[in-house]
């Protein structure tokens, strides 16, 4: 079992029935995963790629393939690996400690356990100050750190991430990208972060997953080997950056479709935005 | 010093030109409304409460003057009704009833209604909503009974189930459908995000049902509540008028109105708008502490 990849993905597609017909948004997607890998899936919104997480999570189900982790087939949710959404999805008639013992009173921990442990996990994103505060009160950056908290009190092995990142102001964006890569460094959690920018997705990943769109396909891998941290203003981070819209471009030129190349091109917006910042 | 001495020379620029004629009639203008010191955006407490005195004083200044100069034997004046609304609750009317008594009668048959409907309501709205076979086993004989206005029933309610029975029956009748209706929507619109959440989180079946669902549905649920008790309200005082028997604040304003003492109607009225308010105001009690637990 040392050798077998932390997740497996064999051949899963998803269709989904429209009025217009069938539509394919993940076509035969093969991917393997290691153990405390962090692998970033990059593509434009549409691409199916937050459909690929659901499919993980166990929320959703393929119409043929299937995912496997450790060795079993996913079949439903598990607490092995849990998903963060980019809505952070927090309780919000709950306050902070109470949603993060959540997931530790579904598991059926003692109450003073539970606390113990969700001042622990808050303690690590730095919210220790806010336990009792209510969720309207918290900005957006702080909302994706209970959720993180949240998820982490589980102790998952797989941390799925659906653009947490995505509705924040870029400073906070940055902190945030800093403290997920030391959770990570301490914790050797395998994370799978879904995103749409180029640059966020090489500051953290090991692996950077291209999607192509209509149908969500795996376009190209990149390896990343910058030294951690990464900082998303650095000169190695810009320039795979390039490297890796090069690579885009041409793909899409080459295959010369207008609604990909539209696509691409809000892709590109986006980078040449974070150039400006 | 330069620069103050500037400032000063614009301070007294524009004082003059205060004294020109435009801007004089806007500042006489303006002056005038500063003998009503009230018209403000945000006035003071006292001022608030200033306000509220002479807002109520005028209506009753007004009612008074109207029902002089009308002089009808259907528009008392407000002390007269005032006199009435003493009087009854010291004497028993032709009925045989004190108002306390009238009151007690309706505030049973409400709560009764209103509990058995919110009983029944609440719980087949949360099964409706969550479970798809129970929202198509009920929807089409919610659907068909639901446009029959409550008080269309009350020929069959008052000969099929007689005292005190018919009443309750209304009240239900009110409150069932507003409560299984906002419950249902309540059920239906908790965002599909924070069920992915609790699901990937752990959370399976009942416990997703009551920690999840349950509580996102909470503000619907009491809304769909508080809509049923007005609801309900209202339509005990028509039942009571059209034939309850037993009493109660409807039939009070009815028989007083049918041996021409308005004075009565009037002071029934006002009572019957007191107990909807202490009514609205358990509610709001209650939501608290829901909402607290």
């Amino acid at each position: 079992m040392k050798h077998c990849p932390k997740l497996e993905l064999r051949g899963v597609t998803k269709t989904f029935q429209s009025k217009s017909g069938a539509l394919t948004a993940l076509d035969s997607i093969d991917l393997d995963v290691r153990a405390g890998e962090f692998v970033c899936l990059l593509g434009p919104s549409g691409c199916g790629k937050s459909t690929l997480l659901n499919i993980i999570a166990g929320l959703d189900q393929p119409t043929t393939g299937q995912v496997r982790m450790d060795g079993q087939v996913v079949r439903q949710p598990g607490t092995d690996r849990v998903m963060i959404f980019q809505s952070a999805a927090l309780f919000p008639w709950l306050n902070v400690i109470d949603n993060v013992e959540f997931g530790l009173r579904m598991a059926g921990m003692p109450k003073g356990e539970r606390q113990a442990t969700a001042r622990r996990f808050l303690r690590m994103v730095h919210l220790s100050d806010f336990a009792q505060a209510f969720i309207h009160e918290l900005s957006g950056g702080m909302k994706q750190r209970v959720a993180l908290a949240r998820a982490l009190a589980l102790n998952p092995d797989v941390l799925l991430m659906d653009e947490p990142f995505g509705a924040l102001d870029a400073q906070t964006r940055d902190i945030l990208h800093d403290e997920l890569q030391a959770i990570w460094a301490d914790t050797h959690k395998t994370i799978l972060f879904v995103t749409h920018n180029v640059r966020e997705a090489i500051v953290l990943g090991d692996r950077v997953i291209v999607f192509s769109t209509r149908p969500g396909k795996i376009k190209q891998e990149f390896a990343v080997h910058l030294p951690r941290p990464r900082q998303i203003e650095s000169y190695a981070v810009v320039d795979l950056s390039r490297e890796i819209m090069a690579v885009l471009k041409d793909d899409v030129l080459a295959s010369g479709r207008d609604a990909e190349a539209q696509l691409l091109r809000e892709l590109e917006a986006r980078v040449v935005g974070d150039d400006v910042l | 010093m330069a620069v103050k001495a500037a400032g000063e020379g614009i301070g007294t620029a524009s004082q003059r030109v205060e004294t020109r004629d435009g801007p004089r009639v806007a500042s006489i203008g303006l002056r005038m409304l500063d003998a009503f010191p009230f018209v403000t955006r945000h006035p003071s407490l006292v001022t608030r409460h200033g306000l509220s005195l002479l807002s109520i004083a005028s209506f009753l200044a007004l009612w008074h003057l109207l029902a002089i100069v009308i002089a009808s034997p259907y528009l008392p004046t407000p002390l007269a009704v005032a006199r009435a609304a003493i009087a009854a609750f010291f004497e028993r009317d032709f009925l045989g009833f004190t108002i306390q008594q009238h009151i007690a009668s309706s505030l049973v048959r409400i709560v009764w209604g209103f509990g058995l409907a919110a009983l029944l309501a609440v719980p087949l709205g949360l099964a409706s909503g969550w479970l798809r076979s129970v929202e198509h086993l009920t929807g089409p004989v919610v659907e068909l009974l639901r446009p029959i206005p409550p008080l269309a029933w009350i020929p069959f309610a008052i000969y099929f189930f007689g005292d005190p029975f018919d009443a309750v029956f209304i009240v239900f009748l009110a409150a069932f459908f507003p409560i299984l209706l906002s419950t249902l929507a309540g059920v239906k619109a908790v965002d599909p995000i924070l069920i992915d959440a609790a699901r990937t989180l752990g959370a399976k079946r009942l416990r997703l049902f009551l920690q999840v669902v349950l509580p996102a549905a909470l503000g619907n649920i009491v809304t769909g509540m508080r809509i049923g008790l007005g609801v309900g309200w209202m339509c005990i005082m028509a039942a009571e008028m059209v034939g309850v028997k037993g009493g109660g604040l409807g039939v009070y304003i009815w028989s007083m109105g049918e041996i021409g003492r308005f004075d009565a109607v009037f002071a029934g009225m006002a009572i019957i708008g007191v107990v909807g308010i202490a009514l609205t105001g358990a509610m709001g009690w209650v939501e608290k502490r829901i909402s607290k637990a």
